[in-house]
Parts: structure tokens; sequence; C-alpha cells
């Protein structure tokens, strides 16, 4: 579904992403770790080429992402994105945040968009906040619209770059559960968290990340309760003492 | 002093003022439509990240916003005839006040533009509108709240530059005032008559930009 080749990528001098492959079934649960600044976000955010790469080749659904050839709309309708500051559109209501990508790039008709971002809605439990502006919700909310817009467009995958890290702690399992129960559905899922409840309930595979390079991947278990490497092993000793 | 005034003057010369007002009116209402669209084409350039486009921008904004405007207005009025151009002195006039004006609308709507958060052009971008619809849909209309303030304070400040045009014999409100004095010698009446008709226009203008600031910023908090 998702495979990356020889990845590289560098900001000026920097070498955020350092030779990186990586192949992510369909369906799996994949789930990014790693310090601030080890190149998580952007290497997500190379998926629907919010970034562009200097070396090798990511392909998405059989498309080369970074192929000037290639669709990028149709490509971009396949993957939803949810960020960490939400990035709702402020001046629309939830309804409107989630039926503008559905009518304007899906072409679906406005009544059939407004259904099926309802649905959303409800799947988010926010149904009855259709017609709330952004300011009016709060964080967990505005994030649970937020991946009801990304839903709207039925992708195939979905892509988190720490959705619940800008959220008060009483909101973040909010967020979580319906990303559990999204897990649950076989959408394909790559997100970069910190969670270590929700990587161990769902994720098939935790990839730890330094400075721009895959360190290790392994299944959640054994990732967190035995680490191969050492910047690993200090990696979770850091965020279990918080 | 206002003892001194003689207001029978100002009376006398009442039709010379209303027919300056009207044009000091119809030129700034030209000047104002013809500058919004400099504006528009001048700011699309400088944002389009497209370098031959960027950089002519980017020279015209700077030079209109270094240079005095009496030295443009004389530049055209003296420099368009040497080059073979000639055209009436109040067509030189909208031509150097448009292009004045249109270098700084540019930039307020660029700062209007910018001010919307770039993770709302990367969500729209996510989820693959293309560079009209994000513009359509995200950016306009959050940077048009933000830039009609900014704008009718030039539209005000242009009002008053079209006095400018005077200088070059363009028959303008304060173009009456010259005529009055020179006619009469009585420059304190005249241009005192001359002051209130700028600040009537002033306080109209204001009036609709404060409005429209109470009716933007209710609109930001919802
Ligand atoms: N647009 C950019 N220009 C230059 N450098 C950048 C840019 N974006 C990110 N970087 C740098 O690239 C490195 C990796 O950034 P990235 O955002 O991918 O890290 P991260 O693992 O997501 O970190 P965090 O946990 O803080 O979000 C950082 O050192 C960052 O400063
Ligand atoms: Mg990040």
């Amino acid at each position: 579904m998702i495979e990356f080749k020889g990845v590289n990528k560098w900001f000026g001098k920097l070498h955020v992403l350092n030779h990186i492959d990586l192949k992510v079934q369909k369906g799996e649960v994949l789930v990014v770790c790693g310090p601030s600044g080890s190149g998580k976000s952007t290497l997500i955010r190379c998926i629907n080429k919010l970034e562009p790469i200097q070396k090798g080749e990511i392909i998405v659904n059989g498309m080369s992402v970074h192929d000037s050839a290639t669709n990028l709309t149709k490509l971009r309708t396949e993957i939803g994105f949810v960020f960490q500051q939400f990035y709702l559109y402020p001046h629309m209501t939830a309804l409107q945040n989630i039926t503008l990508a559905p009518v304007n790039v899906k072409k679906i008709a406005k009544a059939e968009a407004e259904k099926i971002g309802r649905e959303k809605l409800d799947r988010v439990g926010l149904a009855e906040k259709a017609d709330a502006y952004p300011a009016q919700l709060s964080g967990g909310q505005q994030q649970r619209v937020a991946i009801a817009r990304g839903l709207a467009m039925s992708p195939e995958i979905m892509l988190f770059d720490e959705p619940t890290s800008a959220l008060d702690p009483e909101m973040i399992g909010e967020v979580l559960d319906v990303m559990v129960s999204l897990a649950s559905e076989g959408i394909t899922m790559c997100v970069v968290t910190h969670e270590m409840g929700f990587a161990k309930k769902v994720a098939d595979r935790v990839l730890f990340m330094d400075e721009g390079k895959i360190i290790e991947t392994g299944k959640p278990a054994d990732f967190f309760d035995h680490p191969q490497t050492e910047r690993a092993a200090d990696f979770i000793s850091k965020i279990l003492s918080h | 002093m206002l003892a001194n005034f003689n207001f029978m003057v100002i009376f006398e010369y009442l039709p010379l003022f209303l027919s300056g007002l009207k044009s000091t009116f119809l030129i700034s209402l030209v000047t104002l439509v013809l500058a919004l669209i400099t504006g528009i084409i001048a700011c699309s350039m400088r944002i389009s990240g497209i370098k031959t486009l960027q950089y002519p921008a980017i020279a015209y904004i700077e030079i209109m916003r270094s240079t005095p405007l009496l030295i443009q207005i004389y530049f055209l009025y003296f420099g368009l005839p040497s080059l073979g151009i000639v055209v009436p002195e109040i067509q030189t006039g909208i031509i150097a006040l448009m292009l004045n004006s249109g270098a700084y609308i540019a930039e307020i709507l660029r700062a209007g533009i910018k001010s919307v958060d770039q993770g709302q052009i990367e969500a729209g971008l996510s989820s693959g509108l293309n560079y009209v619809q994000r513009m359509r849909f995200i950016i306009l209309p959050q940077a048009l709240g933000v830039t009609v303030p900014p704008l009718l304070g030039q539209a005000i400040v242009m009002v008053k530059d079209t006095a400018l045009l005077s200088l070059i014999s363009v028959a303008e409100l304060t173009r009456s005032g010259q005529t009055m004095t020179s006619e009469r010698f009585m420059p304190a009446e005249a241009f005192l008559t001359v002051a209130f008709f700028y600040m009537c226009i002033y306080f109209c203008l204001k009036y609709l930009a404060d409005w429209s600031q109470r009716k933007l910023i209710f609109r930001e908090v919802y």
C-alpha cells in the first residue's frame, strides 16, 4: 500500500530522511515514534507530497508520489491527513469543513456530501455539532471534526501527525477512542504519536526513528518491553517518566 | 480671527468649490477602482512564486513606495510627452495616483493573504483542493476580513493625495481654492473651505471603515 524505496531528504545541509526503506501493508496500523526533530513529521508528510524528496521513490497504491506525471489530486483524495494543530477552516461550520473537499474535489452533490458529512460527524460522536464553528468547539472536538473531514473523502489511508499532542490531557482519550475504532475497521494508518497505550492496543508495528534513520521496528509489545537498541531504550524510559 | 473672515466670498465661489469637489470625488473613485485592479495584479504576481513575474512586481512596488508621489506625478507629467505620449493632465494624474496607490494596495492584500495560517492551506492541499479552490474557499474569505479596514485607510490617503494634482493644473478641489486665492487674494477663506470639504469626504470614509471593522470583527467572534 505504501512503500519507501531508498528515500533521502535534506533541508539545506540537514539530512532529515536518511535512506528510508519501509513497507506498510493494506490495513496495517503503523505507529512512528522518536525524539523531537528525528524526522517523524517529515516522513509522513512525504507520503502525500506535502514535502518533496531529493532521492529515492515513494509508491502509494501503485502511484509514484513524487513523479510529476502522477495525478496528485487523485493521490491526495485517497489519503486523509490529520494535523497536530487540527487546522480547521475557522470561517466554516464543522459540516462545511467536512463537505468542502467532497463537493469541490470529488464533485459529489451537495446534499449527498452533507449526508456523508453528518454520518462522519456521528461517527466521531459529534452529530449535534454540525453547525458549530471551530471557535465554539473544544480542542478534542476540533480534532474529531478534523478526523471526520479526512474520513469524508473515504480514504484508504489515514496519516496522523501527533494528533493528541496539542490537547489538554482530559481530551486525549476521546480522540484516541475514535482512532482505535478506525484501526479496527481496516483503514491503513500511519500515526506519529508517543501514546504508548494506543500503540500497544492497536498498532501492528512500531517504528522508532532518530536523526532521520529508522533505528528499530517491531511489534509494540516487543518494542516497548524489550527494545533492541540503546537509543530506543533510552527514549522509552523518557516517555515513561512523563 | 474668524470674525474677520469674508464668508460672502465663499458663497460667491460655492459653485466653483462644488465642481472641484465633484471632480475630486470622481477622480478618487476612478483611481480607487483602477488602483484596486493594479494592486490585485501586482499582488498576484508577487506571490506567484514565478521569478519572472515576482521580480518586476517587487521592483514596481518598491519604486512606488520609496519615492515621493509628487515626483511620480511630475515624472509622468513631463516625462510622457517627451516620449511622444500626450495625454490630458487629468489622465496623467489618475495614472500616477493609480500606480502609487496600487503598490500600497498590493502590499495590503499580500499581508491579508499571509495572515491565513499556512497549516490551513496544507489542510486544503492534502484534501486535493487546487490553487484556485484554496484561494476561493480558504484564503480569500479570511483575507478579506483583515484587508477591508486597511484598504479604506489607503482610500482616505489617496483622496487627500489627489490634492497634488492641482500642481499639474487639474481642476479639482484644491485647484478651486487656488483659483479663488488668485482672483480675490483670500487664501485663508479659500483653503479653510477646501479643508472643510476634504474633511467631509474623510468622515464619510472613516464611518465606512469603522462600520466594516465592526461587521468584520463581529464575524470573527461569531
Ligand atoms: N521546512 C523546514 N525547513 C528546514 N528545516 C526543517 C523544516 N521542517 C523541519 N525541519 C527540520 O527537520 C528536522 C526534522 O523535523 P520533523 O518535523 O520531521 O521532526 P519531528 O520528528 O516531527 O519532530 P517533533 O517531534 O518535534 O515534531 C528538524 O530538525 C527540523 O528542525
Ligand atoms: Mg513533528
